[in-house]
């Protein structure tokens, strides 16, 4: 037994002899609530800093904060440039709210902007007469009733206000309202806007505004949870994606589905796609659309060349056959009309491969429902444990602390022991997408997959039994029990332990279990692995990858590995120190 | 033709037909050359016959425009279409619907039934194979129940030909 274990009293637990559960808290589990005051073992190491990282690496956005950050920046512009906040605004739009880029390109070469972005210092078109032919409606207006953007193409108010409102009511691409006149590129900004347009109008442009700061800085995201009006803004570059939303929700940043961990995002889009498209829906938009490249929202081609616009604020061009950018095509590629690329990549087969994959998308049903059953089960294992967790909060730990005649504040292990269930339900749930993402064909590490799988499931009844059913006695029992602090070492023990055993999982699992099977004698350096081996604790550095990369073609033969769950026993013992199997 | 109740749509309605107007009495005054507009008591849908320029694949054939002007002209483009049967054209559909950018997301009130009637010239003029789109079959077979152009959601523009 690692010394950690005993920190938390848990040598009661002898059936949890292995060292798999001794591992170390290394990088910091996903649940952020309270898993810290609990994980006094996370002292010793790196941890620390781990835990600052993770607190660090984003931040919850209220639609104040957002209101504020965008005034800085566009403060910051203003005065940095010398420009007027309209102007800053607009430039800031245009370089997706990106500072930085702003300040670069601008000092690099402003004219160059001004005429890209649309923002003309001296009007192109100028006129000194007092009237003046709208080019809207072609009628003479006196120039006092009149306006024009930066370019001086002047048209009437009534006009201007038709073209505004038209514009807004089309959606966000109002944000990028150029002049009227056909060839001009003349920006149209908010003080124009607010000049010209309805209150409800403005109340809009003014959210499509808000919302652009959100959803084209590449930073920040809106929370996927319903209802939901906090934005996240994520530090790049960092590698957790896991966030935690104010309104509870937990998500992946990346792919903004729920948190996944140990299942990388690809997989989880895979599994999603997978579960739905067993509707019809699912197999209609597979059969017909394609997603745009860049922004990725699905678009249907019932008509029309090759050459795809998508809607603003987007606006990307690209090929429908080779999904590649219209910039690359031309002359080159067969004409605009062919795509030489697709037609020769068809040759090669690699085209027919994406079809038919489609087509076998619902072969291996049975295999299929296996897991996704027991995905869901687990996921709806996990809402039910939320439930019974807010139930704990609000009615049972009141009259538990009654009866023990103890302190509420005492009785925070329980609300760790439940917290840690929905964790580890989320987990087992992500488990049996990764399950069925596993190739067939790779014995040992689905063997040891299952092995390792199976074990957690029994680690989680068992804090789930005594988290429910012995918790129960002492809710119901007349007075305090002696027990009680003994139920609250066990529990808390019990809490730990599943918590680093589920930790060591999704970490050999984001390895891809890869020091299963691998042919070489070293050890591989994977994460899991050295995060154990930097420890150094008395030399033991079995972790599920570290131990089982030596499992395997050991050249020195002073190890055999378990045939049931492949574990590296040291030539001496008989058993299996993992599953007690004979040798 | 001005029979809406809404207030905003009636001064709508009022702008399109005045704006019609005048731009009618420009047409007539100085028409754009190869192209006829065969005269109509109706404001709102104009016919207007275009001829071929010369050296290009279309010289000498005449063809038909249909020109259907909502009250929302000209913040709203018009919907232009080909009357049967369309000139042979790789962004022109059988059914008479025309791929070009400026009919639909690309349109700005400061643009006439005249401009958008060069384009189309320049449009054919540039063809260099009378051939239908790629997908012509499909998208008139989607069409059939009377759709309008201005109902698709038109993603390909292509400004070469």
């Amino acid at each position: 037994m690692d010394s950690e274990d005993d920190m938390h009293d848990a040598n009661d637990l002898e059936s949890l002899d292995d060292d798999f559960y001794s591992g170390e808290t290394g990088m910091g589990s996903d649940d952020g609530d309270g898993d810290y005051e609990f994980g006094n073992n996370a002292s010793d190491d790196s941890d620390d800093g781990n835990l600052n990282r993770q607190q660090e690496n984003y931040t919850v956005l209220s639609e104040d904060d957002i209101r504020q950050r965008q005034e800085e920046d566009i403060t910051r512009i203003s005065t940095v440039l010398s420009i007027e906040r309209d102007h800053a605004c607009i430039l800031l739009r245009h370089y997706k709210w990106d500072v930085d880029k702003v300040h670069e390109a601008w000092f690099a070469n402003e004219e160059s902007v001004r005429q890209t972005v649309g923002l003309y210092e001296n009007p192109v078109a100028r006129t000194f007469s007092r009237e003046l032919l709208c080019g809207i409606c072609f009628e003479r207006h006196p120039c006092d009733r009149m306006c024009a953007a930066s370019c001086g193409h002047f048209f009437c108010y009534s006009c201007w206000r038709g073209y505004v409102s038209t514009s807004i009511n089309d959606g966000p691409g109002c944000l990028m309202l150029r002049c009227p006149d056909p060839p001009c590129g003349a920006i149209i900004g908010q003080n124009m806007i607010n000049l010209l347009a309805s209150n409800e109008d403005k109340e809009k442009y003014s959210r499509y505004i808000l919302r652009s700061y959100i959803e084209d800085n590449i930073t920040s995201k809106w929370c996927p949870a319903p209802g939901c009006e906090y934005a996240v803004d994520f530090v790049m570059g960092s590698v957790n994606f896991d966030v935690s939303c104010n309104c509870s929700h937990n998500f992946c940043w990346n792919c903004t589905e729920e948190a996944h961990r140990p299942v990388d995002c690809t997989m989880v889009a895979k599994w999603i796609l997978k579960n739905s498209a067993e509707s019809e829906n699912m197999n209609w938009i597979l059969a017909n659309s394609k997603p745009c490249p860049k922004c990725k929202r699905p678009i249907e081609k019932n008509q029309g060349c090759m050459h795809i616009t998508c809607t603003p604020p987007c606006k990307f061009e690209f090929c429908w056959l080779c999904l590649g950018a219209w910039t690359d095509h031309g002359e080159r590629t067969g004409g605009f009309y062919a795509c030489n690329r697709y037609e020769t990549a068809k040759q090669e087969g690699e085209y027919d491969e994406a079809e038919r994959r489609r087509e076998m998308a619902k072969n291996s049903l049975e295999r299929y429902t296996h897991y996704y059953e027991r995905w869901a089960t687990n996921q709806s294992s996990r809402q039910k444990a939320l439930q019974d967790l807010q139930n704990m909060q609000n009615v049972q730990l009141d009259k538990l602390s009654d009866t023990q005649s103890q302190p509420e504040s005492q009785m925070k292990f329980i609300t760790e022991a439940w917290l840690q269930i929905v964790e580890c339900r989320r987990v087992l749930k992500w488990t049996y997408a990764y399950g069925y993402y596993l190739p067939e064909n790779e014995h040992g590490k689905r063997q040891f997959f299952e092995y390792l799988q199976g074990e957690a499931e029994s680690g989680l009844e068992r804090l789930h039994q005594c988290a429910e059913k012995e918790l129960q006695t002492f809710i119901d029992s007349s007075g305090p029990s002696k027990d009680f602090n003994d139920f609250r070492t066990k529990l808390a023990g019990l809490t730990s332990v599943t918590r680093n055993y589920f930790e060591n999982l999704v970490r050999a699992l984001e390895t891809g279990l890869n020091d299963v099977g691998e042919s070489g004698n070293q050890p591989t350096c994977s994460r899991s692995s050295s995060i154990k081996s930097g420890k150094g604790k008395n030399g033991k550095t079995r972790t599920i990858g570290g131990t089982t990369s030596r499992s395997l073609d050991d050249g020195n033969h002073s190890h055999w590995s378990c045939e049931s769950c492949t574990f590296a026993n040291t030539k001496s013992s008989m058993v299996c120190q993992v599953c007690h199997r004979r040798r | 033709m001005t029979s809406s109740s809404s207030p905003s749509r009636k001064t709508l309605s009022k702008i399109a037909t005045n704006r019609l107007q005048k731009e009618l009495m420009e047409w007539q005054l100085d028409p754009p050359c190869g192209f006829t507009h065969r005269v109509s008591d109706n404001l709102y849908r104009w016919i207007i016959d275009v001829i071929g320029a010369p050296s290009t694949l279309y010289a000498g054939e005449t063809y038909q425009l249909q020109v259907d002007f909502s009250d929302h002209y000209p913040m709203d483009a018009p919907q232009v279409i080909f009357l049967h049967p369309a000139p042979l054209h790789p962004h022109i559909y059988s059914n008479g619907h025309i791929c070009l950018d400026i009919l639909y997301d690309s349109w700005s009130p400061a643009m006439t039934v005249g401009s958008v009637c060069i384009s189309i010239l320049s449009m054919l003029s540039s063809s260099t194979a009378k051939q239908r789109p790629a997908d012509n079959d499909r998208y008139v077979k989607n069409c059939r129940n009377g759709r309008s152009p201005k109902e698709t959601r038109w993603w390909f523009h292509d400004d070469k030909v």
